[in-house]
């Protein structure tokens, strides 16, 4: 096992910046997400890890070793496709000895490593089996176990559950995860879906039009964001972002509500949907129109209207009984407010 | 058996019948008498025979159907197994690289739009310098070009047809050009591999041309040879004769069609990629 270390790194497709000077250290063992939009660069950053693009510039080094320059197969990593890319003339276990064969690894010795990766990811049954026999949960954990068998640096994983069913998703979500702490491995992990991210990482890197927007733990991302896209990219319902004025040292909310609040320079505010609070009307400092109420079972996710174009999300306890076209107040607490500038960014640091 | 299907099994018979009238009416003179040739034109054989397949099978000082049967198997695996050896990495190079794409592509495919009798004379004279006429290798050889922009053709559209993220977790999987290529690619490409296969050695099995210019005695194919019969004993054409080696010499490619059909059709890259 090792870490991943990028200096610098960019990319251009024809002219097109693609990567635009991501740096990032991936600790041995550490468990990276890098999560975006799409078309934000995250694949073609997993890309350039594994050797499949040419950086054009920066460096990569993985356990120390400089690799820019180098082809995948010199790399020593492994990875895990979203389309799972198996080998479909290869029986399952010829797909997963295909890459100690490469290496000439003694056959007695693949035997072994294919039935270990075989029992940790219960496949023994299939290892005689086409891919094209194989259900998508299966073929999964195949291309999974074409990647553990080679006992790689550091695995890198391509949105490897967005093929899969809801249900089949989460099971292989937290198995992946009980994969990562028995293997002791560094990870990197591509997703676009922020509910992975935010279950799975030690730690995530936000990444928006080539740039790393904001790294740090789940908690981290979820309780500071950096700016207000993340805060928006992160958490369910998105944190509703409310325009405001600063007047004698308080913040005036829109339909006149105010807040006493010590930053300078805020122009707006991020409110998450538990830190609002359903009331009376008038009996918090915003209030509005209930115009959805989506009943959960253990929440009431609630839009509420406030002004034109500013609609604010909040989860309400599953037996409030209110209904859309409703007015409702809303309440909220000026310490879980997060202060942004302007220009998105935070103001607090 | 409802009367739509009546309909259509008698729709489909005389269609068959039509389209594959000459190969009945060569069949049914190939087993007539010399007589009856000439006296008894319907589908319906009098005195069936096989005196003009025994005269065919029959090896003479002048004729020897065997040699020729062996020349064309040889020339024509020549020119249907080389042009897949070369137009294979070729095709990869293309597809994955762009090698040649706009120039070296287009030319080769049109080489199959020129009338090939134009290169009868300066290959005749290089054959000439270089002791290849008259032998299986130099027949092969040009039945190999006349193959070539069929087998790069359709196996560039294999290689394009192949998901690309197979051959980049073969590269994860630490495998090197060659190897990714020939465990990877190749296994893939089969079905193509088997349709150029099928498609060159008929061709090549039924070219005519190369055979009669560059041929005279050790290396004549089954098609030049098979003229030889026409006039078996001076005189006029031997109809019986000639039918009946037609159809031995039609026999070899329309058994490899009928045995290799079913390889044709069929998909190789299922349960590659999603499903």
């Amino acid at each position: 096992m090792a870490g991943i270390e990028l200096r610098g790194l960019t990319k251009s497709f024809a002219g097109q910046d693609v990567i635009r000077g991501v740096s990032l250290t991936v600790a041995q063992g550490e468990f990276c997400v890098i999560v975006g939009p799409s078309g934000c660069g995250k694949s073609t950053l997993l890309r350039l890890i594994a050797g499949l693009e040419e950086a054009t510039s920066g460096t990569i080094a993985i356990g120390g070793r400089d690799v820019t320059r180098l082809d995948p197969w010199d790399r020593g990593l492994a990875m895990v496709f979203q389309s799972y890319a198996l080998y479909p003339h290869m029986s399952v276990r010829d797909n997963m000895a295909f890459g100690l064969r490469t290496a000439r690894v003694a056959e007695a010795e693949v035997a072994r490593k294919v039935a270990d990766a075989a029992r940790m990811l219960r496949l023994e049954g299939l290892l005689d089996r086409r891919p094209a026999a194989l259900s998508g949960g299966q073929r999964q954990r195949v291309a999974i176990g074409r990647a553990i068998v080679r006992d790689p640096a550091a695995f890198l994983f391509d949105e490897p559950l967005s093929n899969l069913d809801a249900s089949l998703r989460a099971d292989t979500r937290v198995e992946l995860a009980a994969l990562h702490r028995a293997l002791g491995a560094t990870m990197v992990y591509v997703t676009h879906d922020q509910v992975e991210a935010m279950t799975m990482a030690d730690r995530i890197v936000v990444l928006d039009g080539g740039r790393v927007r904001q790294k740090g733990s789940p908690r981290d991302l979820y309780e500071r964001p950096a700016d207000t896209f993340v805060a928006q990219f992160l958490g369910s319902p998105r944190m509703t972002l409310i325009p405001v004025d600063v007047q004698d040292g308080q913040v005036v909310l829109p339909g006149g509500g105010r807040l006493s609040a010590p930053w300078a320079g805020l122009a707006q505010v991020g409110l998450r949907a538990e830190h609002a609070r359903i009331t009376a009307p008038g009996g918090g400092v915003l209030s509005g129109e209930l115009i959805a109420a989506e009943y959960l079972g253990a929440t009431l996710s609630v839009l509420v209207r406030v002004a034109d174009g500013l609609t604010v999300a909040a989860l309400a306890p599953p037996h409030l009984r209110i209904t859309p076209g409703e007015r409702v107040g809303i309440a909220i607490a000026a310490a879980d407010l997060h202060p942004f500038a302007a220009d998105g960014r935070r103001i607090d640091g | 058996m409802r009367r739509g299907d009546l309909l259509r099994w008698a729709v489909f018979a005389v269609a068959a019948f039509v389209m594959n009238f000459p190969i009945l009416a060569t069949l049914v003179t190939a087993l007539k008498p010399p007589g009856e040739v000439m006296r008894n034109p319907s589908l319906w054989v009098q005195a069936p025979t096989l005196e003009n397949f025994a005269t065919v099978l029959t090896v003479s000082d002048r004729l020897n159907v065997y040699h020729y049967l062996w020349n064309s198997t040889v020339a024509a695996l020549i020119g249907a197994v080389l042009p897949m050896v070369v137009a294979f990495p070729l095709a990869w190079a293309m597809v994955r690289r762009g090698v040649g794409r706009a120039v070296l592509f287009p030319t080769v495919v049109n080489l199959r739009a020129l009338p090939l009798i134009i290169f009868a004379i300066p290959l005749y004279m290089m054959y000439a310098a270089t002791g290849l006429l008259d032998t299986r290798l130099g027949l092969g050889l040009i039945l190999a070009i006349v193959n070539l922009p069929l087998a790069l053709l359709l196996l560039v559209n294999a290689v394009a047809d192949l998901p690309v993220e197979l051959e980049e977790a073969s590269r994860m999987d630490g495998a090197r050009l060659p190897r990714m290529l020939v465990r990877v690619v190749l296994p893939l490409c089969r079905p193509a591999f088997v349709t150029t296969f099928v498609f060159g050695f008929i061709t090549a099995w039924n070219e005519f041309l190369f055979g009669l210019i560059l041929t005279t005695r050790d290396a004549v194919p089954m098609t030049v040879g098979a003229s030889f019969f026409f006039a078996t004993s001076g005189g006029g054409v031997q109809w019986g004769v000639a039918a009946a080696v037609m159809i031995v010499a039609a026999l070899p490619p329309l058994v490899l069609g009928l045995v290799m059909y079913r390889r044709i059709t069929g998909s190789m890259v299922a349960g590659a990629v999603k499903g």
